[in-house]
């Protein structure tokens, strides 16, 4: 097992050295200049100082590492000019994470409901209803939805505020105009818990140890409860974790819609401005979130389900 | 019972050289069964893979629906822009963002140009002839004026001097033509989509089948650099590669193949792993077939319903991709449109002009769900144990 974890480790610290190096690349090949072109040659040599562009590549590289690493990405250039990229990024954390973690507690009930019901249900028209809503739901993309909920809901019939509202102190009024960026964000998330759900109890019910405990003379909803639920759990971690860490990842797109000043519309802030230091920070973050979700999962999986296989010749021996 | 008791007399097995030197005359062998072959003949067509994958997918009404709809999508993308009397970046500045009219409909009143609009009473003449019909007066409490407002019909061609012109999906704020610049869009991103997913299956296949079939040393290898590299989030390397290249068709193909291939490649492996030892491979193998021919012919086409059904699934999320970077404003240069492109000119006016944002909605919309239901589909009939799954 800690051989396997080494293993996860290893291939993490490769991956995470690979995107740090592509965004080294990514910034010395964007073209144009870092001072503009029009800039006197005493700024644009103070610019390059500041940057350390007057330096040999290795170095740069070197230094470029090492400040990644300590979280130091430098500072913004045109959206939040001079101020340093990690503080920007920690001031629109909480926001971000708060959106996030309502629309998990509305995405993971509501997801393993539907999903036992119609796994429970299955070929009646309860099960039809909620494969439908679940191919829907698959299918208009995520910022379809918001502008369709935001153009009926907030315009059309007026029921709540067209953007979030921005006071410091959490409300009542603040709350009801965070349910429609909620509604959005929980939107391909409900349809996809609800499809592994109803896949992986479906398969429970009809294995053999079901069958076993009925002979036992399990009642339908203990055998369902005490077998068939908890075997059907394990495979929805490879879903739910990843969610969670995705909190903080947050939606770009339905926080543009909603203007929301979260992470998400940081990083479409700092695209269509570009502020090249800012994007390649914000999208660090996101990897060490996507790769420490990766993580877990491989984890659970080795903790949960022994039967990973690893190797094998050509002809099994 | 101890190990010594349980040992057995092996016979020892002839050797195959002293059989042959053996002479036997033809006349001592005797035909045991008889000439003719008493079972029943076997009745009917011969039914293949596909015949049979075919038979299944035309019950699947839902399926055949989806199939017609893309086969609509794709034709009216490729077709569509040429049925317009407009090109897709002729602009008409004095017609900016034209309501939708379209020919026989606007006689029962939908898409017949009309905006309903909240205006000034005494703007009302300006309007003239264009007014239909007023549906409420009010009045506005302005800074303790009393001003009085209507709501009111307003046919914006009239108004705009602009009744030859039906433009039949509206025209957007520089006055171009929504439905050709949606078709040409969706052309574009069907371009990308089917592209990108061909160049996913042959890498990923080649990889997979490579990776699958030869295991041990070339498939950890190969599966560390897979992983490696499919560690790096999807969003993230596409961001950093448009960043660099630009945003172009290439460029869009190009990300979606980096990590793309991977998951196909996956899928084959385990094709791999499971049949490379069954029993007519390894008689394959007894008769001196080459590893080529074991891939290619015996062990691939196991595959290829899994391969059809991927794919199909691969689409919809490519053009998914495609509109998600285009709304971050990464999208196809102007005046190039996409649908991505075209949604997010379109959420930025949502409120005053609903039809920018609505039917390039109502297209990518179509088209993921047509291409998720056809997938279901062809899952269903390439492998009938999967249904319902």
């Amino acid at each position: 097992m800690l051989k396997y974890i080494l293993k996860r480790v290893v291939a993490m610290a490769i991956t995470l050295f690979i995107i740090i190096s592509l965004s080294f690349f990514a910034i010395r090949l964007i073209p144009g200049d870092i001072a503009g072109e029009n800039a006197a040659p005493e700024i644009k040599a103070a610019m390059e100082a500041r940057y350390h562009l007057d330096k040999p590549l290795g170095e740069q590289y070197a230094i470029f590492i090492k400040n990644f690493l300590s979280f130091d990405f430098g500072e913004s250039m045109t959206l939040y000019p001079r101020r340093p990229v990690f503080t920007i990024i920690k001031d629109k954390i909480p926001l971000t994470l708060m959106l996030n973690v309502f629309s998990l507690c509305l995405t993971v009930p509501v997801g393993l409901i539907c999903g036992i019901a119609a796994a429970l249900k299955k070929n009646t028209i309860i099960d039809h209803t909620i494969s439908a809503m679940v191919v829907f739901n698959v299918s208009v993309p995520a910022f379809v939805f918001a502008s369709l909920l935001q153009y009926v809901f907030a315009y059309r019939l007026g029921w709540f505020p067209f953007l979030l509202n921005l006071d410091a102190t959490f409300s009542f009024s603040k709350f009801v105009s965070m349910i429609l960026p909620i509604l959005a964000l929980s939107f391909g998330g409900i349809a996809t818990i609800t499809r592994y759900m109803r896949a992986e109890l479906f398969e429970a019910l009809n294995s053999e140890y079901m069958l076993l405990s009925k002979a036992k003379g399990l009642s339908k909803v203990q055998s369902t409860l005490r077998h068939a639920l908890r075997n059907s759990f394990i495979p929805l971690c490879n879903v739910i974790i990843p969610m969670f860490m995705g909190l903080l990842g947050g939606s770009m797109v339905v926080e543009n819609i909603f203007g929301i000043p979260g992470i998400g519309s940081l990083t479409a802030a700092s695209i269509q401005t570009s502020d090249y230091y800012l994007t390649i920070a914000v999208l660090f973050f996101y990897s060490i979130i996507g790769l420490t979700s990766m993580l877990l999962v491989d984890l659970s999986y080795g903790i949960v389900d022994p039967r990973i296989r690893i190797g094998g010749g050509k002809v099994r021996e | 019972m101890s190990k010594k008791n349980m040992k057995l007399e092996v016979p020892k097995p002839l050797d195959a050289q002293e059989v042959l030197k053996e002479k036997i005359p033809p006349e001592m062998f005797e035909q045991v069964a008889g000439e003719k072959i008493f079972d029943q003949e076997i009745e009917g067509e011969a039914i293949g893979f596909f015949k049979d994958a075919y038979l299944r997918f035309k019950k699947n009404k839902a399926a055949i629906g989806a199939a017609w709809i893309i086969l609509f999508i794709i034709f009216m993308a490729i077709f569509g822009p040429m049925m317009s009397p407009y090109h897709f970046r002729e602009q008409h500045t004095s017609f900016g963002t034209m309501p939708p009219r379209i020919p026989i409909l606007e006689n029962f009143g939908i898409a017949d140009g009309c905006v309903t609009m909240d205006i000034f009473e005494a703007d009302l003449e300006e309007f003239g002839d264009a007014v239909k019909e007023i549906k409420s007066e009010y009045i506005w409490n302005y800074k303790g004026r009393e001003i009085k407002k209507v709501i009111a019909d307003i046919d914006m061609y009239e108004y705009k001097d602009a009744k030859e012109h039906y433009f039949i999906f509206g025209t957007d704020n520089i006055g171009r033509d929504l439905f050709v610049r949606l078709w040409r869009g969706t052309r574009i991103s069907l371009l990308i989509g089917f592209i990108s997913v061909m160049i996913n299956c042959v890498i990923g296949v080649t990889y997979g089948s490579i990776s699958g079939y030869y295991g041990g040393k070339v498939d950890m290898v190969m599966q560390r650099f897979a992983e490696i590299l499919g560690g790096i989030p999807f969003l993230v390397m596409s961001i950093l590669f448009i960043m660099v290249l630009g945003a172009g068709v290439s460029s869009f193909i190009l990300v979606l193949i980096i990590t793309g291939w991977i998951g196909m490649s996956r899928m084959i492996r385990a094709q791999f792993y499971r049949y490379k030892d069954y029993e007519y491979v390894m008689a394959s193998r007894t008769m001196g077939a080459k590893d080529r021919t074991l891939i290619f012919r015996h062990i691939l086409p196991n595959a290829i319903g899994p391969i059809i059904t991927q794919a199909t699934f691969a689409v919809p999320s490519a053009i998914f991709s495609e509109s998600f970077l285009s709304y971050l404003g990464l999208g196809i240069q102007a005046p190039e449109p996409s649908i991505g492109v075209l949604l997010a000119e379109g959420q930025r006016v949502l409120t005053s002009s609903p039809h920018l944002t609505l039917f390039p909605a109502l297209v990518v919309s179509a088209l993921m769900l047509a291409f998720n239901m056809f997938g279901n589909g062809l899952r269903d009939a390439f492998d009938p144990r999967m249904r319902g799954l």
